[in-house]
């Protein structure tokens, strides 16, 4: 599903080169799920940014779902992402101009889906929310705006959900919660599960474990990584 | 797709992101559309009013009449036409006779105005489109009075007899001079013939009126002018009357600067409005392109957004723009006589032009900007603080209103002064900017107070949005500075507004044995005089020893000089006049020798190349008299006192006949005094002016009327800039003192720290806008309204006064929330 070759990147901020990433190769599975943990400031989410194309890798190969996106300009990444990528962050990112409803309906518009409004009113069903999809954001608390990006990201039922920290903003009950959720949604549309995070518990509910540490990247078995 | 489009419209505007933005254009379309239409619609008006001095759009005048065929082609062209005959004839009634200024009119007359009657002498008039019929004869009611006969007598001209029914109260077009020393007769033009004053010889003027669209006159002009001849003079308002023409072409120019600017301004704030709106969305647009939108669905998305938007605006503003036209209009209420023409669709044009140029100049950069925000930034929150971007898109912004104004305005020079008035006011912002910036953190280093601290730093921390804050407000503030003292300078300049005493009717050929007779008249009337003055015709020969015609470079046949001049002495300079050059005399008497000097109009003196010194030989009645130039003088010709080209010492002219002028007050009410007074004195002439004052008011009240709306438009405009100004900063603002406040910081601090801040802003903006203001003027008063340059130093107090005061209820107002919202909900909101 992906397959990542001798993946570089560096740059350039106040006449300084920093390289961030030296290197990294691996490989993740059709419906694996994975987690990505590392010290703050080790490249977790430039890796993530690479892996889902938001990022122009300075060298080396992206392959997701066969196509090498590291080849493609940002457009075509674009559209890779639409058809394939689900996303979820640790500050939710949910459009404050859109209801929650309307969230939800924005990546299935963006990939045409028929009926838009019919699909995300299910995956808001899912999440809980049913009878919260008239509302901003900015009136949800951060448990449920995480629950309606949920929504949002499994509305389009992806081949690759990627997940930044999302618990990164709640409290431990909420996150807990918001993890259950994750994995629920996730063991249902049988998703490949890229999630960076540093705390254990979350770390031990996936079947890998990659750690980044000085730009390297090293495999532990989630057994180890618990122990984090 | 559009359905799509308006659906994401609409949640954007619920989410309350697009509401400045929309706001900002359709005020833009509502203002540039209500300038237009009004300005358009009240330069038709008032050139429709002027047109009635001629009582036609166009007038052919000449000595002889002209062929058939000629009349014949106008009609064919559709144009409508009439004739009038204008000769000096006696008019018999009984035992009186009295030389008249005659005019015979066809039927048609008068094309344009109406001509006032009335069956009681002086009497107030009524209206009438049409001139006598056959066998009637309207007469001046000083005819009347004159030919001791009431309304209803008889009076015969030539071989036939008239029945005089009417007396004549205004005629739509006065006619010249000449033909207003004598009093009036109108008859019907099919009765010239029978009364055998028409021979061949006879001194007989011929005005053929004509009336029709711009093109049927244009048609004609063209295919006439080849058939003129020296003698045949084609006429339009502007040639007849040449002050009103300039009045007319001053006043389309200030509207059209108004529009231009408010164009400017409105610009300014869709620019605001639309960074904001880019600023606001830039999150989003990452977290769309995350979720896969390229970049072209970014671009359709939201400059859909922005179609649809200015659609709308255009709609609305259209709507607005129509409506600001009525109560313009109806604001203008009774000043304007003549119907308003009905409105056009180039207004409407013009508003939508402009939408789409504002949306596309100002509004397109953030969106193309938008476009081009890294997905990347829903991971990590990156600086795209894009200068050269920033640059870039002010460059295109000015020249899109540089464009506009242009298109606008018609006029290149007029863009390019205020343009660079606008550009040189920026630069100095910005300039002063940075150097009130490095002061404020020399004073936060040696550690200034409580809310000054929190106001300098709250300067520093916004250094590039407060240069532009300061720039774009100390334009709005120079912009109406500028307005404000070319409303009044123009007036000041116009001077028609003329005291409602003055003077409104002329006296001429008073002799010297009628004078006690004729200040008892007044005194006991109480009637207020300008004076009398002595007065002598003679006709200007020689100039230094050379004949006038022989003189290069002097128009002999030049109206001022080629005809009998009133000559006039007096011992002290006359109230008004102005000596230019050389000095009056001390006491007559001692310089008085061979040579008598002579004062000289400066104007006419400057023609006729005349410096002091430069000897002068008058024909007065065949005598001689030498004179030499000792001094040249202004005069004011619109005080309406008695004026002349040439003045005297007295004893200079004694030994030659002359007479006495004088003006006077005469309140419309007091009219039926003027038969009393003719009746007393049958000799004089009398001159009426007062409907020609009245007229002139009229525009001018219009014009200073409209003038003074399309001002409180600008203001709106300016309003406008700042409040974008000020929401531009505002989430910012809020996420900061949020901050503060959680810091420990108290209201009453904030507050003063706020006030500060603008009150800053204000000053230095109204500082900047005093010395763009005072630049643009220099501008405009030399190249468009071709006036005295003049420096306005008032401006130096007003505008920083206004500036301060303008944005501190601005901060008030609109910064209420910075301080009543909670901070805990200020924190939420800020992701
Ligand atoms: N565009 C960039 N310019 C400058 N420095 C960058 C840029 N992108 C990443 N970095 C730096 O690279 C390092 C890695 O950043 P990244 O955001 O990937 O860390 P992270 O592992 O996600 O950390 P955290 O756990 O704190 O989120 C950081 O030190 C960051 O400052
Ligand atoms: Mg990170």
């Amino acid at each position: 599903m992906i397959r990542v070759n001798n993946l570089c990147k560096t740059v350039v901020t106040g006449g300084q080169q920093l390289d961030i990433l030296r290197g990294i190769s691996f490989e993740i599975k059709a419906g694996e799920s994975v987690a990505i943990v590392g010290a703050s400031g080790a490249g977790k989410s430039t890796l993530l940014g690479l892996l889902a194309g938001l990022d122009n890798a300075s060298s080396g190969d992206i392959f997701l779902h066969e196509q090498n996106i590291s080849r493609m300009n940002e457009d075509e990444r674009a559209a890779v992402r639409a058809r394939y990528v689900g996303f979820v962050f640790q500050s939710f990112q949910l459009l404050p101009g859109m209801t929650a409803l309307e969230n939800v309906m924005l990546p299935l518009e963006l990939a045409g889906h028929r009926s838009p409004a019919a699909a995300a009113q299910t995956y808001l069903d899912k999440v809980g929310l049913s009878d919260r999809g008239g509302h901003y954001p900015r009136v949800l608390s951060g448990g449920e705006q995480q629950r309606v990006a949920l929504a949002r990201a499994f509305a389009v039922n992806p081949n690759i959900l990627f997940a930044d920290e999302p618990t990164g903003n709640l409290d431990e009950h909420t996150g807990q919660r918001i993890v259950d959720l994750l994995f629920e949604l996730n063991s249902q549309s049988q998703t490949t599960l890229v999630l960076v995070t540093h705390e254990a518990s979350l770390a031990a509910c996936c079947e890998r474990v990659l750690t980044i540490h000085d730009g390297q990247l090293h495999e532990h078995s989630s057994v180890e990584s618990a122990a984090l | 797709m559009i359905t799509r489009g308006l659906r994401y419209l609409v949640r954007a505007w619920r989410g309350g992101e697009l509401k400045l933005l929309g706001f900002s254009l359709a005020l833009a379309v509502a203002i540039v559309s209500g300038i237009a239409g009004f300005s358009d619609r009240l330069s038709r008006s008032m050139e429709q009013q002027s047109h009635h001095f001629l009582a036609a759009d166009r007038v052919l005048k000449t000595a002889r009449t002209i062929p058939d065929g000629w009349l014949d082609e106008a009609t064919a062209l559709g144009l409508h036409t009439a004739t009038i005959a204008s000769f000096r004839s006696m008019i018999y009634a009984g035992d009186g006779m009295q030389l008249a200024s005659i005019r015979a009119v066809s039927d048609s007359y008068p094309l344009i105005g109406e001509l006032g009657i009335s069956e009681t002498l002086f009497g107030p008039p009524m209206m009438r489109s049409a001139g006598p019929k056959r066998g009637e004869i309207w007469m001046d009611s000083r005819l009347f009075a004159l030919l001791n006969i009431e309304v209803g007598g008889e009076a015969s001209v030539g071989e036939s007899d008239f029945t005089a029914n009417q007396a004549l109260i205004s005629e739509p077009d006065q006619g010249g001079m000449n033909e207003m020393l004598a009093p009036r007769g109108m008859i019907n033009f099919a009765d010239l013939a029978a009364t055998g004053v028409v021979q061949p010889g006879s001194l007989v003027r011929y005005r053929y009126l004509f009336a029709g669209s711009a093109e049927q006159l244009a048609a004609y002009e063209q295919w006439l002018s080849p058939k003129l001849d020296d003698g045949q003079r084609w006429q339009d308002v502007r040639d007849g009357q040449p002050a009103m023409a300039a009045t007319l072409q001053r006043a389309e120019g200030y509207l059209l600067l108004a529009a231009s600017l408010g164009v400017a301004l409105a610009g300014a704030a869709i620019a605001l409005a639309a960074r904001r709106y880019g600023e606001r969305n830039t999150d989003s647009v990452a977290i769309m392109k995350a979720l896969g939108a390229s970049r072209r669905q970014v671009l359709v998305h939201y400059g859909g957004q922005l179609c649809l938007l200015s659609a709308a605006a255009i709609i609305l503003g259209g709507l607005g723009g129509h409506g600001l036209q009525w109560v313009l209009f109806a604001s203008l209420g009774a000043l304007i006589s003549v119907d308003i023409p009905p409105a056009s669709w180039r207004p409407l044009a013009v508003g939508a032009v402009t939408a789409l140029g504002c949306t596309a100049v100002f509004a397109m950069p953030p969106v193309w900007a938008l476009s081009k925000v890294s997905p990347m930034r829903v991971l990590r929150r990156g600086n795209d603080e894009a200068g050269a971007a920033l640059l870039i898109s002010a460059l295109i912004g000015i020249s899109g209103i540089g464009v506009l104004m242009w298109w606008y305005s018609g006029d290149a020079l007029l863009t390019a002064a205020v343009l660079i008035a606008a550009l040189v006011t920026g630069g100095l912002a910005s300039a002063l900017v940075l150097l009130l910036i490095s002061a404020a953190r020399r004073a936060l280093i040696r550690g200034a107070s409580g809310a000054l601290r929190i106001a300098l730093a709250a300067i520093y921390r916004r250094r590039v949005s407060n240069a532009f804050q300061v720039a774009s407000f100390a334009l709005s503030l120079m912009v109406l500075a500028s307005l404000g003292v070319l409303r009044t300078s123009l007036l000041d300049d116009w001077r028609l507004q003329l005291p409602a005493d003055a003077p409104n009717h002329f006296l001429i050929n008073i002799q010297a044995s009628e004078i006690t007779a004729l200040n008892s008249f007044f005194e006991q009337h109480q009637l207020k005089d300008a004076g009398l003055f002595p007065m002598v015709r003679g006709r200007l020969s020689h100039i230094d020893q050379q004949k006038i015609s022989d003189i290069e470079g002097i128009d002999a046949q030049d109206g001022s000089i080629n005809r009998e001049i009133n000559l006039s002495w007096a011992a002290d300079l006359p109230e008004d006049n102005r000596l230019q050059s050389g000095r009056w005399w001390l006491d007559a008497n001692t310089e008085v020798g061979d040579v008598i000097p002579v004062s000289v109009e400066a104007e006419l003196a400057e023609s006729l190349q005349l410096k002091v010194g430069s000897e002068l030989r008058f024909n007065i009645g065949g005598q001689l008299l030498n004179a030499r130039v000792s001094s040249t003088r202004s005069l004011d010709w619109t005080s309406m006192r008695p004026n002349f080209y040439f003045m005297f010492p007295p004893n200079s002219l004694e030994n030659y006949a002359g007479s006495y002028i004088t003006s006077f007050y005469l309140p419309t009410e007091q009219k039926r005094l003027l038969a009393d007074l003719l009746r007393q004195f049958p000799t004089l002439t009398l001159i009426e002016v007062d409907t020609l004052i009245q007229q002139m008011e009229v525009i001018v009240g219009q014009v200073s009327t409209a003038i003074g709306l399309v001002l409180i438009l600008v203001v709106a405009c300016a309003l406008l800039v700042a409040v974008a100004n000020v929401q531009a900063s505002l989430d910012s603002r809020l996420h900061e003192n949020a901050i503060l406040r959680t810091l420990g910081a108290s209201k009453k601090l904030i507050i003063r720290g706020l006030l500060i801040e603008f009150a800053a802003i204000g000053l230095l903006s109204g500082l900047l806008a005093a010395v763009g203001s005072n630049i643009a003027l220099m501008g405009v008063q030399y190249w468009v309204l071709e006036m005295e340059v003049v420096w306005h130093g008032t401006v130096f107090v007003i505008a920083p006064l206004v500036g301060v005061l303008t944005m501190c209820i601005l901060a008030a107002l609109s910064c209420r929330q910075l301080v009543t919202q909670p901070p805990l909900v200020v924190l939420r909101q800020a992701f």
